[in-house]
């Protein structure tokens, strides 16, 4: 450790306790660079006085929530601090009333939810790993789930923020009305700012009354063309599903056990309905009878069942192996059936073994993809790269974008991680110096390196 | 510079007949809904982003202002060229680009109106959500630049809710493309953003919005009561119950009565108040939500509630409140509109409050607003000529909102700050927070020539050295 960066330590020690300072920052590598500290502060004031400690030492620091979103974004340039907000994990205020709660930014989701629950309410966003992702994660990292089809992306639920500012300024945006225009709409700059403008320290969410009942139903396909025609069919009716997912064979494949399907190899396409009982029930009712029509089996699940199935589904591509290339590719929704067919057909073209699954009504792909049993760790490098950039390419053809969710370093290495920046990254430049003027926070990290 | 020599080259421009600047029209162009009025060096009618970047390029290279107008219908100063310099006159680039149905998205040019849009996409089956009371005269620019709300936004969000994408010029001529067609563009969210940002960070010159099926059903309910505080109860209640109506919204006697004399849509003369409540979605359950809430408002203490039984009847009770602000300056010369907000469970305490400043500066305050946003739209009334009167309305106007936010509100729902709430944004924004924003702001407008002298006080001061 350099003589600043131990001067730093010891700073940071006064400022938060020796007990919640580390420099075993292993666990809290980003993309196999390890921090030199990490520091736990306990409360907002007290991130305000760590970040401001960090810039005064010139030091590099990356937030840390839940960690579910760490492997996005490109390898830090410089890394000296995490800052760990995990302690940050209190109600500020809930007013059920006006369905609004205020929380800390390391609040996990999980543990909101089963707070509002207790009064008929929920928040209606689900990503994967909901029960680690904490509030302020789920915000800087745009945390989304198959619910966004209905009730969108964090930008639609968040009322207020406070956000220590790189030089540990801190700062308030928006409230807890639910319209507001007083000013600019600085909620959004920081949603889906990947902790490169400072760091959110409370988040203030509206709510919604949990619906009355709520059931999801799974038509499976022997084929794409039938599973594609009814996904259609669903968005050009009246139905209002909250969630709509296309899952290829072997995603499918994968949650054969936990739904119990009776049909492998199967395109499944998957509908979740919320509301009240004579709602719920037609639109299950026409569901079921378009994906017979097309000579699809269907199943459905209600209530408990019904919420088992979308951890489910939003989980199927998670999990450990490292060398797991994970990307997300966006597009216009028309061409969300087309994109995952492509994805999955480049991916086996390619040897790879890969599950595709899509957020089908919001034009979101996902693949996640590993080498294919026979395959050299050069070999299959060269492959998962060339699937992904070619992926790349025809999604910004029809003016989309392919993000990388998770990848092994030498992968990033080769494939940037978020792509060409377009038209508007000067502004977003000037941005991100009139904020950072230093690039101390989470250097490097977003797109074109900024 | 001269006026002359500026003249010159926007005519070179966008072509002789396309910019004005005799006086006689220019005095066209020197106010709008709001108070104040200063007049612009010129008037330049443009009709395409080329030629807005163009128009824009002019103007950095000479240090000159510019100001795009649409409808003109915002209420807070946002198109006063408080600077003099160029107004943007965005009018006759209106037209529908694109509707795919099936990505759920519309191209559109700026200069539209929101209620054309809404009478294009009608007949595919579709619709766009926001609908501000004004949208007849209200452009789809102007929507994005206020972030406008507007009756349906307690269910379907505000304008920002609802667009995915935007063609801007910055105020250097330079052409950017905001998000787009595709979702989760990577970088900052300048969509979200630039909405919002009332011109002062460049000029939308295409925007993608979002766009849905038209509902398969719709129930629309008048709630009449004797007394304000019960029909502000209601709202609460309704919410309580777990039940989110598309609308909710109220009107008080001075203003039933005002749309009585000019619109005569058959509303109860000797009512307190009035809550018009919409339900919309699938038919499956309408019939039961509306029962449910003529119960409870029943419960309440509403002493009837009528339930339209077609889309004529229907009409007629949104031409109500839709001609609100149009009946209200029947009865009066000029009206002042707060547009604090407030959480909803508040509301019966606020409305009090409201009555209270009306008294102690001998005000007459109609309410008409936007109640299950707890977004007040108290009208002070007075007579622009008694400079007196105007004194009061101005602190009484200030003193609602700084009522709205002692109950944990903002001083703006959907207006706007404009020139209008520049002194009460020490409210609700630290001095902190205040040069956040301007860092934003400069990063879109170094040169501070994109509606300058508009929101923040601090700006508005910078800009008068000179």
């Amino acid at each position: 450790m350099s003589s600043d960066l131990a001067a730093l330590r010891e700073r940071l020690e006064a400022q938060v306790g020796a007990g919640n300072l580390t420099v075993d920052g292993a666990a809290y590598a980003v993309d196999g660079m390890v921090p030199a500290l990490v520091v736990r502060p306990g409360t907002q004031h007290e991130v305000a006085e760590v970040v401001a400690a960090c810039s005064e030492a010139g030091a590099a620091l990356v937030p840390w929530g839940g960690g579910t979103a760490m492997a996005m974004g490109n390898p830090p340039r410089k890394l000296d601090v995490v800052v760990s907000l995990e302690r940050l994990d209190r109600v500020v205020e809930f007013d059920p009333d006006n369905l609004c709660i205020t929380v800390e930014a390391g609040m996990p989701l999980g543990r909101l939810q089963a707070l509002v629950a207790e009064r008929q309410e929920r928040l209606p966003l689900d990503p994967p790993d909901a029960d680690r992702v904490t509030l302020g994660g789920l915000v800087a990292a745009n945390q989304s789930g198959p619910s966004r089809l209905l009730h969108g992306t964090a930008r639609d639920w968040v009322l207020g923020l406070r956000v220590v500012l790189p030089d540990g300024t801190r700062i308030h945006c928006g409230g807890r009305v639910i319209k507001n225009v007083s000013g600019y709409d600085m909620n959004k700059l920081f949603i889906r700012s990947f902790g490169t403008l400072g760091i959110i320290t409370e988040v203030t969410v509206k709510l919604l009354p949990i619906p009355a009942t709520r059931a999801t139903v799974l038509g499976a396909f022997s084929g794409f063309a039938e599973a594609s025609s009814v996904l259609d069919e669903v968005q050009a009716s009246f139905l209002l599903p909250e969630a709509l997912e296309l899952l290829d064979p072997a995603a499918s494949d994968l949650l054969r056990p936990v739904l119990g399907l009776d049909i492998s190899g199967a395109f499944a396409l998957v509908a979740g309905f919320t509301g009240s009982q004579s709602t719920v029930d037609r639109q299950v009712r026409d569901l079921e009878a378009m994906v017979a029509s097309r000579g699809g089996s269907s199943k459905t699940f209600r209530e408990a069942a019904s919420d088992q199935a979308w951890a489910a589904i939003t989980n199927v591509q998670g999990g450990a192996d490292a060398r797991r290339v994970v990307c997300q590719v966006a597009v216009p929704i028309a061409r969300t059936a087309s994109m995952l067919a492509s994805a999955r057909t480049r991916a086996a073209a390619q040897g790879l073994t890969a599950t595709v699954t899509a957020h089908a009504g919001s034009g979101l792909v996902r693949a996640a993809m590993l080498p294919g049993a026979n395959q050299t760790e050069a070999g299959a490098l060269a492959g998962l790269a060339a699937v992904t950039e070619a992926l790349r390419e025809e999604a910004v053809g029809v003016g989309g974008s392919l993000v990388i969710l998770q990848a092994p370093p030498p992968f990033k290495a080769r494939v940037e991680a978020w792509g060409k920046p377009g038209s508007s990254f000067a502004t977003m430049r000037r941005i991100k110096t009139e904020f950072d003027p230093q690039d101390l926070c989470s250097p490097g990290r977003f797109l074109g390196g900024m | 510079m001269s006026n002359k020599v500026l003249v010159q080259e926007l005519r070179r421009v966008v072509g002789e007949a396309n910019v004005i600047d005799s006086d006689v029209h220019l005095q066209l162009y020197q106010y709008d809904a709001y108070l104040e009025e200063r007049r612009p060096d010129a008037v330049v009618f443009v009709h395409s982003t080329e030629e807005v970047s163009r128009v824009l390029k002019i103007c950095h290279a000479h240090g000159v202002p510019s100001v795009p107008r649409g409808g003109g219908t915002n209420l807070s100063g946002g198109t006063i060229p408080f600077k003099g310099g160029v107004v943007l006159e965005m009018i006759r680039m209106n037209r529908l680009l694109e509707v795919d149905k099936g990505s759920l998205r519309a191209r559109v040019q700026p200069g539209m109106f929101n209620l054309e849009l809404g009478q294009a996409l009608a007949p595919l089956g579709y619709q766009y959500l926001p609908d501000p009371a004004s949208q007849k005269a209200a452009t789809l620019g102007g929507n994005v630049a206020e972030n406008s709300g507007g009756p349906h936004c307690f269910k379907y969000g505000v304008t920002t809710n609802h667009v995915a994408g935007m063609t801007v010029v910055l105020s250097d001529g330079e052409i950017v493309e905001l998000g787009g067609m595709a979702p989760d563009t990577p970088g900052y969210d300048l969509t979200g953003v630039f909405v919002g940002s009332e011109g002062t960070f460049g000029v939308c010159t295409e925007v993608v919005v979002r766009i849905v099926r038209l509902a398969e059903g719709v129930k629309t309910m008048l709630a009449i009561y004797d007394s304000i505080e019960k029909g502000s109860e209601t709202v609460s209640a309704i919410v309580a119950a777990g039940m989110v109506p598309a609308t909710l919204e109220m009107m008080d006697q001075l203003v039933i009565h005002a749309v009585e004399k000019s619109l005569a849509c058959g509303l109860p003369l000797d009512c307190a108040t009035v809550l018009i409540i919409e339900v919309d979605g699938l038919k499956d359950d309408l019939e039961e939500q509306t029962e449910a809430i003529v119960r409870l408002c029943k419960e309440h203490g509403a002493r009837e509630v009528r339930v339209a039984k077609d889309e004529a009847e229907r009409a007629l009770l949104w031409a109500g409140r839709r001609g609100a602000f149009g009946a209200v300056a029947r009865i009066t010369p000029s009206y002042l509109v707060c547009d604090g907000t407030v959480p909803r469970t508040t509301l019966p305490l606020v409305l009090k409050k409201v009555a209270e400043v009306g008294e102690k500066y001998d005000l007459k305050i109609p309410n008409v607003f936007h109640a299950g946003d707890g977004n007040l739209h108290p009208l002070i009334l007075f007579d622009w000529r008694d400079a007196e009167q105007k004194a009061r309305v101005m602190k009484a106007g200030m003193e609602i909102l700084e009522l709205c936010v002692q109950l944990g509100g903002t001083i703006s729902g959907e207006h706007g700050v404009g020139l209008e709430k520049m002194d009460a944004m020490h409210l609700i924004l630290s001095p902190d927070d205040i040069q956040a924003q301007l860092k934003v702001k400069r990063a879109f407008d170094p040169a501070d020539l994109a509606n300058p002298g508009k929101i923040f006080p601090a700006v508005q001061e910078v800009s008068h050295v000179q």
